[in-house]
């Protein structure tokens, strides 16, 4: 049974700023184990959080919007990065804050941001410079179209780029990775339970799978592993993944629907053991 | 957005119900967005021709493709082995082609798709509670509440509860599978088709697979034929298409 995330008000989910503390910066000795999880949890990780029932709406999109998924896309097809780049920088990397206070856009923008500077495409200098310009161009308002206009036409020839932008075309991903990863370990119908790892930086593992045991539904395919990819670790082997099924009852204590609900999630090798 | 007071000068001007006439003023998105296309653009990282190619080939994806892929599914019984068996081939049949635009797929979704088959026992419904990950090159964009925390957080706990809020109640003797799409496969549910609909052409038959019930947040119903009406929160200068 897990227990992160199977009581009302666990720490781990409902971690804020303590307005209540007169200190910040905890001395260690005041940092539990579960409040050391609470820290590590990467704010992506959401479900089963407790959260009251809310308005389902829909969204018009801003042009910015489209601009930005389009962008994040192109930089994918042109090799800067994989798209679990993407979402390590602008779904975890940049804290619970911005996480739940930016908007969803606002956090694909702020990771080709992260992205261009940290590999060295930009200098963080250019970009202040330029958002300062661009700023100024529209300052008196927005009198014709609004739109980039880059000065010149860089040398795509002259980029560092990935391999796999390269080594997955005609294939697709993760057709690209077959036959890299072996024999695989498990078979459908294994019964199997989902390792208890510590969070460290970023996975796909969810919180409230961990300690789980289910039975392996798929055989999936193999690739890297979220872990490697989304750290542009090309180097690492691949492995294989299984779609994996839960009964709802095992996940959640006191499950308030019938025993036959089921989730299912697909989970890497390394993640999964033989059940006890 | 600041309210400011015209003088008449003619500068390009938006009138929003019920305020004063407003000079449009640009967000710090939109500068951002601006400075690292342009930034992008000049370090040769790519082309503004691949920025424009992109955009059309995101502008056309719509989900009335799976609609279709649904309604072919109902009528023919080999087509929807393949879908059962392999849905890229399937998708591919009904002119959708996974590896498209960049010849290795639409990087965020990959190219790994599975077909969820509902039964009278067993119904699918689909989240993806790390981020938003869907199959977006045969069912298009996601809607907003698709991508809340709210839903996410909700869905794999409370499933039963949450689909009732979209006015979805399901008998005890029907299994609730959530399907969390939290790798590299992209999924779209298979509902059952509904009594009623004997004789249905094709065409008759996609118009009430609606999105919602892709997803399976809703089933379909002979005289449906859109999503539940939702809020919709309005954008400040929306996709303008050329």
């Amino acid at each position: 049974m897990v227990v992160g995330n199977s009581v009302l008000g666990d720490l781990s989910s409902q971690l804020r700023v303590a307005f209540h503390r007169v200190q910040d910066w905890a001395y260690p000795d005041q940092v539990d184990r579960d409040a050391f999880r609470a820290y590590m949890k990467t704010p992506h990780d959401v479900g089963g959080e407790p959260d009251p029932p809310a308005l389902f709406e829909d969204k018009e999109e801003e042009q910015w919007e489209l601009n930005t998924f389009v962008t994040c896309e192109v930089l994918g097809w042109r090799g800067i990065w994989t798209s679990e780049e993407r979402r390590r920088i602008g779904n975890v990397d940049l804290g619970r804050t911005n996480y739940l206070g930016l908007p969803y856009y606002g956090r694909w923008l702020w990771a080709i941001a992260r992205c261009l500077v940290d590999k060295r495409h930009i200098t963080l200098g250019e970009l202040i410079e330029r958002v300062g310009e661009v700023r100024d161009r529209y300052a008196g308002g927005i009198r014709g179209p609004l739109d980039a206009a880059p000065r010149t036409t860089g040398n795509t020839d002259a980029v560092a780029r990935n391999r796999h932008h390269v080594d997955a075309i005609g294939k697709g991903d993760p057709q690209c990775f077959a036959d890299t990863a072996g024999t695989p370990g498990f078979a459908v119908g294994d019964a199997v339970s989902v390792r208890e790892l510590p969070t460290i930086f970023y996975t796909r593992t969810q919180e409230y799978l961990r300690g789980a045991s289910g039975t392996v539904a798929k055989v999936s395919y193999e690739s890297l592993a979220p872990e490697d990819e989304a750290f542009d670790r090309e180097d690492q082997e691949s492995e294989w993944f299984y779609i994996v099924r839960f009964r709802m009852a095992d996940l959640w204590t006191a499950y308030t629907g019938p025993p036959n609900d089921t989730l299912q999630a697909e989970i890497s090798e390394r993640w999964l053991r033989p059940a006890v | 957005m600041t309210e400011t007071d015209l003088d008449g000068s003619g500068h390009e001007t938006h009138q929003h119900a019920g305020t004063a006439p407003m000079v449009e003023e640009v967000t710090d998105f939109e500068v951002l967005e601006i400075a690292l296309r342009e930034l992008a653009i000049e370090k040769g990282l790519f082309t503004a021709e691949d920025h424009r190619r992109y955009t059309e080939h995101v502008e056309q994806l719509e989900p009335a493709a799976g609609s279709r892929f649904v309604a072919r599914a109902w009528l023919d019984p080999e087509f929807r082995r393949l879908a059962l068996d392999d849905a890229v081939a399937a998708s591919r049949e009904m002119g959708i082609d996974w590896l498209h635009p960049t010849g290795f797929g639409t990087p965020s979704d990959f190219t790994a798709f599975e077909v969820l088959e509902d039964t009278p026992t067993l119904h699918h419904v689909i989240v993806c509670t790390l981020c938003s990950c869907y199959p977006r090159p045969i069912l298009g964009m996601s809607p907003e509440w698709y991508r809340t925390p709210n839903y996410r957080r909700r869905i794999v706990r409370w499933p039963r509860q949450v689909l009732a809020e979209f006015g979805l109640y399901l008998p005890e003797d029907v299994e609730v599978r959530v399907e969390d799409s939290n790798s590299k496969h992209r999924f779209m549910v298979l509902p059952v088709r509904p009594d009623g609909t004997e004789g249905w052409s094709e065409e008759q038959l996609a118009e009430i697979v609606t999105r919602d019930c892709l997803i399976g947040v809703a089933l379909p119903k002979p005289g449906v034929t859109s999503n539940a009406v939702r809020p919709v929160h309005p954008a400040v200068r929306p996709v303008t298409s050329d």
